[in-house]
Parts: structure tokens; sequence; C-alpha cells
């Protein structure tokens, strides 16, 4: 029993389960900061995976940006007083049939995969790699990534407004 | 191309010219009697072709490929000149000549472009029915015989607001067209036994012996049912008396001198292919001796004068017929020459009558020699020709098919025919004396007939008297060795059918009615036509029209029940595949994972 | 022994669990949170595969998919605020405009 696969278990424990609240709990609210758990765990994972840079990045953009926003986004949709967020979910039954079955056929890929060794010698610095490479061949990628970022902004700005 | 091709070409060439510019050239028909200068114009210029073709007595023959194949053409298109040909060119203008300028007064009140109308169908008939006399095979004679039945529809029902003579254009049409199946089918098994359609080539093997065609016998039958259908014989014949419906230019000229004729030439024509099977020319002279004795009785009871005479053109026809059967093809195609003469002389004449008095009903005519001498004479020259009286045309023609058959030792014929000769001359002296003496019924004013009318007339009355002098000098080649008691027999019968009329109808010693009660069971039979027409009818409406039925449900419950299912079918899902749109994103989530789910599945099974 | 598998196995049950939020959620929002999970689901193998195939691409790969994810969010949210002011729900079985 190695720290590395405790490690992994416990990870994986909040991963899941903080996913399942996600998806099952009727209080959006709730949804929302179960999330945020999932979304920290996932860093963890990427730690596990030897990234720190990933896991910083995550939790900047995914647990702090994206939360953020869809808390702000709740709050405008729904009223907090009298009717109450009620969450019911439907047919649940036949969602949990085609993600099990989703669920079934990936990992029927990955046991026919042939088993793959382990985890091979990180050498030199990960991050300044990818700093690089962002500037390097991943660089028209890069200033997409921006232009795409630009229209975004504005469409939600467009969108967003009141009308007037 | 020497003028000895030219002239036999020009024959047919000129009337189909008029009959393309009438059909293209709107203006020129619409006038009418312009159309009509035109048509008689061409034909004139055929007519006198045609002459100088017989006259120079010139055979021969030429054909052009048609539908080419290796070996030599399937079928050829041509000319073949020789002498029954060239008598058939010249009777065939001259009697469409006589007619041409004849309709220009029978058909004055006509609106021009009826008449217009007229001519074109004119024009196209005797351009038809010359090609068909100079067809130089089976191919090209079936078709004209089809393109002159269609002109034979189309001028029966010239006057086609009239239900009647709707119904017996169409009636002609089908009957007819019963016969030429049996023709074309003859035709083709011919050909595919022999290879050939041309007569020529037929002919000479035929003589040289080397015509070996299993079931010849029923090939010729075959053939010889198109002779039933468009000459008229029995029981074919239903449609001869309707077809009077048309303006009697037409009838006299189609239904006398020249279309019902075509059977009696094909007989003629092919008489080297008949005469290799006796057993199928029996049935033909028993046949046709059988029709004209049926249609002699008919006669004798009609009220009609056309149909009185329509009936006589059956009952000759019948004796042309027997002729051919009997071998005596010579002695029955003179009939046919003489018939076509008088016959075409005595409709003319009956049209001035219609024209004059305003009705067909001979009961309701009498007495009109003071009002018509000119067409009663004709008249009266026409009846002494048909009932055989010398030295008329028709006493040496009838004579001849008499003695042709009494020669061929074909007994029940000969007296069949002898008992018809006696009542042609029965009925057509009746016809005479209750049109034209007695107590005049007609109302109105009756007059003379205008001189384009009367003119034809007189030239045929004429060249009947001349024929007949003629027949009568050269006596020889008309009688070959006919028995000594025939030409006074054959008086003899005439006489006494005339004694017969004169005293039914004209003294009134006897009267018809008691007669005709004695006789009660035949006249009966004969009034109804002995029951064929109604035969006819019965069928078509019973199984041609019961079958049409039968088809039209199908096609109404099972071919467009079948269509209206599908289209119900397609309709009906469309509208329940429709509420797969539910307009939620979430379902069409649902589908995207689905196809995911089928993609896995897929892909398992190719991996294997 | 922790392998590639492992991390792939729970990569792929975060993304059945997110696909269940996908299809069963009522409210819009919801909706959203479930294709978040989605795609953190995918981070995950890509950073897996990027580290046992020893291959920059899937790091890089990753960040994009971060970015993008967010501007996604944002649009996605906006468009939820903007049919809120008109229809004054965000019930995903009321939205049916496209219905056949």
């Amino acid at each position: 029993m190695t720290v590395e696969t405790v490690g992994f278990w416990l990870v994986a424990a909040v991963l899941l389960g903080s996913s399942l609240a996600v998806v099952l709990t009727p209080n959006l609210f709730h949804a929302v900061l179960y999330l945020a758990a999932a979304l920290v765990a996932t860093g963890a994972v990427f730690l596990l995976l030897d990234q720190p840079f990933l896991f910083a990045v995550q939790l900047l953009l995914y647990a702090g940006g994206v939360v953020t926003i869809v808390v702000f986004a709740i709050m405008l949709t729904e009223r907090l007083v009298g009717e109450r967020i009620r969450q019911t979910s439907r047919h649940l039954i036949n969602g949990a049939i085609v993600a099990a079955a989703v669920f079934a056929g990936i990992a029927g890929f990955l046991l026919q995969a042939p088993p793959a060794g382990p985890r091979p010698e990180q050498t030199g610095d990960v991050t300044a790699s990818i700093g690089r490479a962002l500037v390097g061949p991943f660089a028209v990628t890069f200033e997409l990534l921006g232009v795409l970022l630009v229209a975004g902004l504005i469409g939600a700005l467009y969108f967003a407004r009141s009308e007037e | 191309m020497d003028l000895s091709l030219l002239l036999p070409l020009l024959v047919p060439a000129m009337p189909f010219a008029a009959f393309v510019i009438l059909a293209i050239v709107p203006p020129i028909r619409r006038t009418g009697r312009g159309a009509g200068a035109l048509s008689i114009a061409a034909i004139a210029v055929s007519f006198v072709a045609a002459v100088i073709v017989w006259h120079s007595g010139f055979v021969g023959e030429r054909t052009w490929g048609w539908i080419p194949a290796d070996g030599g053409p399937i079928a050829t298109v041509g000319v073949m000149v020789d002498p029954i040909s060239n008598a058939m060119l010249v009777l065939v203008t001259l009697v469409s000549l006589l007619v041409q300028i004849y309709s220009l007064a029978y058909l004055s009140n006509e609106r021009p472009g009826a008449l217009g109308r007229y001519y074109t169908y004119q024009s196209l008939f005797v351009f038809s029915m010359l090609g068909l006399v100079l067809a130089p095979g089976f191919l090209q004679m079936f078709v004209f015989w089809e393109l002159v039945g269609l002109c034979s529809y189309l001028l029966i029902g010239f006057w086609y607001d009239r239900p009647a003579a709707a119904r017996a254009a169409v009636k002609a049409f089908w009957i007819t067209k019963l016969g030429d199946l049996g023709f074309i089918i003859g035709i083709v098994l011919l050909w595919s036994a022999t290879g050939t359609f041309e007569f020529s080539e037929l002919f000479e093997r035929a003589e040289a012996n080397t015509l070996a065609v299993p079931g010849l016998a029923v090939i010729m039958f075959l053939i010889y049912l198109g002779a039933v259908g468009k000459s008229a014989q029995f029981p074919l014949h239903v449609w001869l008396p309707d077809a009077m419906e048309g303006p009697t230019p037409v009838s006299a000229l189609i239904h006398a001198a020249t279309m019902v004729t075509a059977g009696v030439f094909l007989v003629t024509r092919a008489e080297p292919l008949f005469a290799l099977v006796p057993e199928v020319m029996a049935v033909i002279a028993w046949v046709g001796a059988f029709t004209a004795l049926l249609a002699a009785t008919m006669a004798c009871v009609e009220g009609d004068i056309k149909r009185v005479l329509a009936y006589s053109t059956v009952s000759q026809l019948g004796y042309m017929m027997a002729a051919a059967g009997a071998g005596a093809t010579p002695a029955g195609f003179l009939h046919l020459l003489t018939h076509g003469l008088f016959k075409a002389l005595l409709f003319l004449a009956a049209g001035a009558v219609i024209h004059a008095v305003g009705t067909n009903d001979m009961f309701r005519m009498g007495g009109l020699f003071r009002a018509m001498p000119h067409t009663a004479i004709v008249f009266l020259i026409g009846t002494l020709a048909l009932a055989g009286v010398p030295p008329l045309a028709g006493f040496y023609s009838k004579e001849a098919v008499l003695g042709g058959v009494w020669q061929a030792h074909l007994t029940g014929p000969f007296l069949m025919l002898a008992l018809t000769a006696l009542l042609t001359a029965f009925y057509m002296f009746r016809a005479v004396f209750l049109t034209f003496f007695g107590r005049a019924h007609a109302g109105g004013h009756p007059h003379e007939a205008p001189w384009l009318m009367r003119g034809p007339l007189w030239l045929l009355a004429v060249l009947t008297v001349v024929a007949g002098i003629r027949l009568a000098m050269s006596g020889a080649e008309a009688h070959e060795a006919t028995p000594g008691w025939l030409p006074p027999f054959s008086v003899g019968l005439a006489l006494f059918g005339f004694v017969l009329a004169l005293a039914m109808y004209q003294r009134g010693v006897i009267d018809p009615a008691r007669v005709a009660r004695a006789l009660a069971p035949l006249d009966y039979l004969a009034r109804r036509r002995y029951g064929l027409d109604a035969l006819y009818a019965g069928l078509y409406r019973g199984l041609i029209l019961g079958f049409s039925r039968v088809i039209g449900w199908i096609d109404r419950y099972f071919v467009d029940g079948i269509l209206n299912a599908l289209t119900a079918l397609t309709l009906r899902a469309g509208d329940s595949l429709r509420h797969i749109q539910t307009g939620r994103a979430q379902d069409y989530v649902y589908g995207v994972a689905f196809g995911v789910l089928l993609l896995f599945v897929w892909a398992q099974l190719w991996r294997r | 022994m922790i392998g590639l598998s492992s991390y792939l196995v729970l990569a792929a049950l975060v993304f059945s669990i997110g696909l269940f939020g996908v299809l069963t959620r009522r409210n819009a929002v919801g909706i959203l949170l479930g294709i978040e999970l989605m795609l953190n689901a995918v981070n995950i193998n890509l950073v897996a595969f990027a580290r046992f195939h020893g291959d920059l691409t899937g790091l890089i790969f990753t960040l994009f998919t971060i970015a993008i994810t967010v501007v996604e969010v944002a649009v996605g949210l906006a468009i939820v605020i903007a049919i809120f002011r008109v229809w004054r729900t965000v019930d995903a079985d009321r939205l049916d405009l496209l219905r056949g």
C-alpha cells in the first residue's frame, strides 16, 4: 500500500462522491458547491499525475471562475423567495440505464486494450516546456484561443445585456 | 425513271399531294369549294394517268427497300402493275372523280370547313385505295388496307354530331378490325414460314411447287378473314348496312365500288396461293354464296332505299367471292368491275332522290318518275344491269359467275346464287316501283337534280350500257364453256323476279302483307337481320364491356388502392414520427447517446 | 498498482455520471453542471495519457480545453439568462419551441 495508491483511492472517492451529489441533489445551490468540490478533486488528480501547473490552472479557472459564474447565473434565474428551487429530476431510470450503458461501452474498450507499462520518468520542467510549446508549435492555436475568448466575451455581454 | 414507271406512281401521288396540301394548309381547306376543286383536279390527273397505264397494257414491278436487314430488306414498298391492278386503277379513279364532282352539289349545304374536311378525307381515301391496289406485297397491302379502313371510319362518321353516324363508324371499324386481325396474323405466319412478303416471289414458288408451308390452309384462311371483314361476308357483314349513315356519295364510292371490293381484290390477287388450298377455296365459295342469299332476303323487307342498296352490295360481293372460291377468278373480277359501275350509279341516283325528297324511306316516296325523269331512267338502267338483263354489263358478269360456279360442280352454292338472282331482280324492281311509280306520297316539291349531280349519273349509265355492248361483242372471253342453258336460265330468273315485283307492288295483284304472313318465320328473321346484330351487341356489351368493367374495378380498387394505401401509410408514418421531435434538447441528447452506443456495438463487432 | 487504466476508468465513471446529469436534470443550469463534469472527465483522460506516454500535447490540449470550457459556460449561462428574461422559466421541459 503505497502513498500513491492511498492517495489515488482517496481522491477518487471524493471525486466520485461529489460528482454523484452534483447530479442527484435537488437543491441547485448545493449542486454548485458539490461541483466545486469535484473540480478541486480533479485538480488533485492532476497533482497525482505530477502536473502542478495544471492543478493551479484548474483551481484558478474552474473552481474559481466557473463556479462563480454559475452561482451568479443561478441567482439571476431563480426566485430566492417563494418558489424555492425545485429541482426534481425526471426519468431517472432511463438516464441511469443510458449512462451505465455508455460507461459499459467505454469500459469494454478499456478492458480490451493491452495493459500499459508503468509511468515513465518525468524529465525536465514540465511547466517551462508547456510555456515554450504555447509560443512555439502551438502559437497559432494560442492566438486563436484568444480570439475565441474575445468572441465569447462579446457574445456573453450581448446576451446578458438588459433590454432597453 | 421511264414513263412506264412514272405513270403508275403518278396515279396515287396526285391524291396524296392533294391530301397533304389540304391537311396542312388550313386556309385552302376552309374554303370548302376550293378544297373540292383541288381534290377533283388531282384525281382528274390521276384518272388520265390511270387510263393511259391501262391502255398501254404495261406489266411490271418496281420496289424500294423499306425495312432493311441482312440479306435483303424485310419489307419493301413499290408498285406492281398488271392487268387486274390497271383495271382497278381506272375503276377507282373514275368512280372517285365522279363521286367528288357529285359531292359538290350533294353537300352544298355543308359549312365550308366541313366540306374541306370531306375532301381531305376523300383524297386520303383515294390515295390509300390506289396504294392497296398497286401493292407488290402483303405488307404494303396491309398498311393501305388499314388506311382505307380509317378513311371509311372518318367518312361514315362525317356527320359526327349524329349519334347514329358515330356509332355506325365505330361499328364498321370494330367489325373490319376483327377480320384484319386474322389478316395480319396470316401474313406474319406466312412471312415466318417463307421469309418474304412479296407477291412475285410467293407466286413463283407456288407455281414451281416449292412453297411447302405447313399449315398453309390455316394461313390462307386467316388471310381470307381479312377479306371477310372488309368485303362484308357472313358473319362480318353487319357493318355495311349501318354504314349508310354516311353521306350517299361516300356510300357510292366506298361501300359499293372500291373499299369493299378490296377483299375480293385480295383473293383475286393472291389466287396462286389460294389455288394451293382447295379446302379454303371451298369455304370461300360456300360463304360467298350463303352471304349472297342471306343479304338478298334481308333486302326484300327493307324500307330504306339506301339499306336496300347496301344489302344488295353485300349480296353481290358474295357473288364475287363465290366465283373466286370456285376458281373462276376472272369471272369474279369482271363482276367486281361491272358492279362497281352500276352500283355506284344506283347509289348516286338514290342520293339524288333523297336530296330531292328529304327522306330515305321508300314507303314515303312514290310517283317520282314525273318529277325526276332523268334520275328515274338512270336508276332503271342500273336496276336492269343489277338484275342481269342483257345487253347490259351486269348480265355478262353475273352469267360468268354462275357459269364458273357451275363448272366447279358446286351445286349448293349454284342453287343459292340462282335463288339470289331471282330475289335481286325482285327487290330491285320493288324499289323502283315503290320509289318512282305508284301514288305519290312525298310532300313538298321533288325536283330534278342539279347538273353537277346528273352529269356523273348519265356518264355512269352510258358506261354501263357501253361496257355491256363491248362485252357482248367480245363474247368469247366472257364465256369459256358455259352450259348453253345458262343465259336463258339467268334471264328467266330476272324476268320472274320482275313479274313478282310487278304483281306485288305495282299492280297490287298479290298483297305483300299476305306473302309476309305466309312466309312469317322468314319474314320475322329477315326483319331482325337474323339476330346477328343483336348477337354482336350482346357480345360487346356482355363480354367486352363486362371485361372492361372488371379491369376498371381492379384498377380502381387494387392499383389505386395500393397507391392510396402507400400514401396513407407515408402520411401516417410522418405524422407519428413527428412526435420524435419534442423540441427538448435533453431528448436529443438521448438520441446522441443512443447513437454512440450503436457505434460502440459496431466497433466491437468490427474488431472481431 | 495504479496504472493508466485506473485513471481512464475513473474518467469514464465521471463522464457517465455527468451524462446522467445532463439527461435527467430539469433545470437548465443543472444541465450545464452535468456538462462541466463531462468535460472534466475528458481533461483527466488527456492528462493521464500525456503523463503515461510522455507526450506534451495532451497537456497543451488540456489547457485549451479548460479555457474553452470557461468561455462556453459563460456564453451558455448568458443564453440561460436571456431565456429567463423572456420566458420566466428555465425548466428544460418547457423550452420546446423546436417541437415538430
